[in-house]
């Protein structure tokens, strides 16, 4: 029995359960435990591109980060789809997983049909809890595509409810509202998106190139097709990343400079005019409201 | 007059309005109030139907005290979406209670069955007198003024206070129709805000406690609005209000001048 993970899996859960029993309450994290980060993007690739660095960072650190894709995105490819490119996409995504030291779980709804029902919601409030998250990412709800934007409406739904108990009475609430924050975007209407905490993700950026690389399905085929970029798309893998590097890393590249300002807040005007990628969040206003220093305190650094 | 206050859970047209409310009943403004959901979810221990039932005894309980009309659209607590089926219960209430003023939620605050309530209301305005909408109850002939309840949300906009009113008058039933809703005021709230074991047994402790407890944000709305009564009641008076409520008009509805909007109101 020594070292069987199934035996090791339920002993864990049987203490949880004491505990819990004991004490009478779902068991947050105490101080002396890692923080555990949810981040829920619309389908497998989003919560990469627009958080992939902050989650490895935070992995490195010893927080304990999940990645949801709400869609399947099996509708994410110009030649393939249905089941059988949902099931390409959850492999891809599992490896890219890998290289940032994050969790990986799609909620499995169609891709493109997404909408702010109470299903939906219900599915990501079992998902935040079950990872009994401190802290919640999603999109804004202004994001240029549906699943995005609903994504962002959902997540929202789900806060203040992941804490009341007659609310998917199957699973235990959280004690308290999670930190929720939005990812970045360039929408202005009807307001534009305004950071409230920026992170210098340079020491992990070939992770995350790593982790993106890994959906060849989205990068080297699908998204390029979508560009009428699908003909410059090298054979080998080595020539494809350095490919990647230059067809997105002027989009992701940019955000270090609009965010400059707050990169030097941060990490003072020396480290922050070298620093070539970065991602930003926004504290959303309906979870859990954290002064701006602790706040920056719970982020990577 | 006739006031229709659209809320999403039994205790919300109380918590955001208990004072306007008893001073327009006062007056002699015939008011209603709605409670979109029945509430049954809002309780630590209790919930479903037997939670609604209670919650149902309490608002009625409550809004015998502030001399107004109460009922509950029963939809399920924590289930208010933007469904047809929801907006034609909020216009067939508007129009069964001939509303001249209706009053929600902004689609900004924090809960989102105030947020679907708000945008259900949105969504009714306009509606509530076309003829072919819900032929079964008849049509308002007018659109009537809708307006918002008060809100700390910023994103994407702050609210903003068209019409204040000092409810100092009303206060004493505010308090009282807040104080019969034993399963929120003294059980679920201060349950979900770690404070339950603050809450004395005594019948007249509780509401000494219940003020206490809810002062500072009935004092932080009151500031944030002091500019708004300032100008309805000029700077003396405004700055001595100790509670004051605060509303929004809704761009959806009648649009009265300044003015107007403000005759509507108790003063």
């Amino acid at each position: 029995m020594k070292g069987n993970p199934f035996v090791r899996a339920v002993l864990v859960l049987t203490v949880s359960i004491a505990v819990l029993a004991i004490a009478g309450r779902a068991p947050a994290a105490p101080p002396d435990q890692p923080l555990r980060v949810i981040m829920i993007g619309a389908h497998p690739d989003d919560c990469e591109f627009m958080g992939g660095g902050t989650a490895a960072l935070w992995a490195k650190a010893g927080a304990k980060v999940q990645f949801v894709a709400v869609t399947n995105g099996d509708a994410g490819h110009q030649s393939q789809g249905g089941g059988a490119l949902a099931r390409r996409r959850a492999a891809e995504a599992r490896r890219s997983a890998e290289y940032l030291g994050v969790d990986w779980i799609t909620l499995d709804f169609h891709d493109g049909e997404l909408v702010p029902s109470l299903e939906a919601r219900k599915a990501v409030i079992r998902a935040i809890r079950r990872w009994q998250a401190d802290i919640v990412f999603s999109p804004r709800p202004y994001d240029y595509h549906p699943d995005h934007r609903y994504t962002g409406q959902i997540v929202q739904d789900a806060a203040y409810m992941v804490a009341v108990p007659n609310v998917c009475p199957d699973t235990p609430r959280l004690e308290k509202n999670p930190v929720f924050m939005y990812f970045n975007d360039g929408f202005t209407k009807p307001y534009p998106f305004t950071p409230d905490v920026v992170v210098d993700v340079d020491p992990v950026m070939e992770l995350k190139w790593q982790s993106i690389h890994s959906m060849e399905s989205q990068m080297y085929e699908w998204i390029p097709w979508l560009d009428g970029t699908l003909s410059e798309v090298p054979a080998s893998p080595a020539e494809r990343l350095a490919w990647l590097k230059k067809s997105v890393g002027g989009w992701i590249g940019g955000w270090a400079g609009t965010h400059r300002k707050l990169l030097a807040e941060r990490y003072g005007e020396a480290q922050a005019a070298g620093v070539k990628f970065a991602e930003a969040f926004e504290l959303c206003e309906y979870g859990r409201q954290p002064g701006r220093d602790e706040l920056w305190a719970i982020f990577p650094k | 007059m006739r006031v229709i206050m659209i809320g999403a859970h039994p205790d919300d047209s109380e918590y955001y309005a208990g004072g306007t409310v008893a001073m327009w009943a006062e007056a002699g403004v015939q008011v209603q109030i709605v409670a979109v959901t029945n509430g049954d979810a809002g309780h630590q221990s209790e919930g479903g139907g037997a939670l609604a039932r209670r919650r149902a005894a309490e608002s009625r309980k409550s809004a015998r005290i502030l001399g107004v009309s109460w009922r509950t659209l029963d939809i399920r607590d924590g289930g208010v979406v933007p469904s047809i089926e929801c907006r034609e219960a909020v216009i067939r209430a508007i129009r069964e209670w001939k509303a001249d003023l209706v009053i929600s939620h902004r689609p900004n605050d924090y809960h989102p069955d105030h947020r679907y309530t708000g945008q259900l209301m949105q969504d009714a305005a306009y509606l509530v007198s076309v003829p072919n909408i819900c032929p079964d109850t008849p049509r308002l002939d007018h659109n009537p003024v809708f307006l918002f309840f008060l809100d700390e949300f910023k994103k994407p906009l702050h609210f903003r206070p068209d019409v204040a009113v000092d409810v100092t008058r009303g206060m004493d039933k505010k308090w009282r129709s807040m104080d019969a809703m034993d399963s929120q005021m003294y059980e679920w709230i201060p349950w979900m805000d770690e404070r339950l074991k603050e809450v004395p047994r005594g019948k007249a402790e509780r509401l000494e406690w219940l003020k206490n407890y809810l002062a500072p944000t009935f004092t932080r709305w009151t500031d944030m609005i002091r500019g708004a009564l300032a100008e309805r009641y000029g700077d003396i008076r405004a700055g001595q209000v100790e509670y004051a409520e605060a509303f929004e008009l809704c761009e959806y509805g009648r649009q009265p001048s300044r003015e107007e909007l403000w005759e509507l109101f108790p003063k």
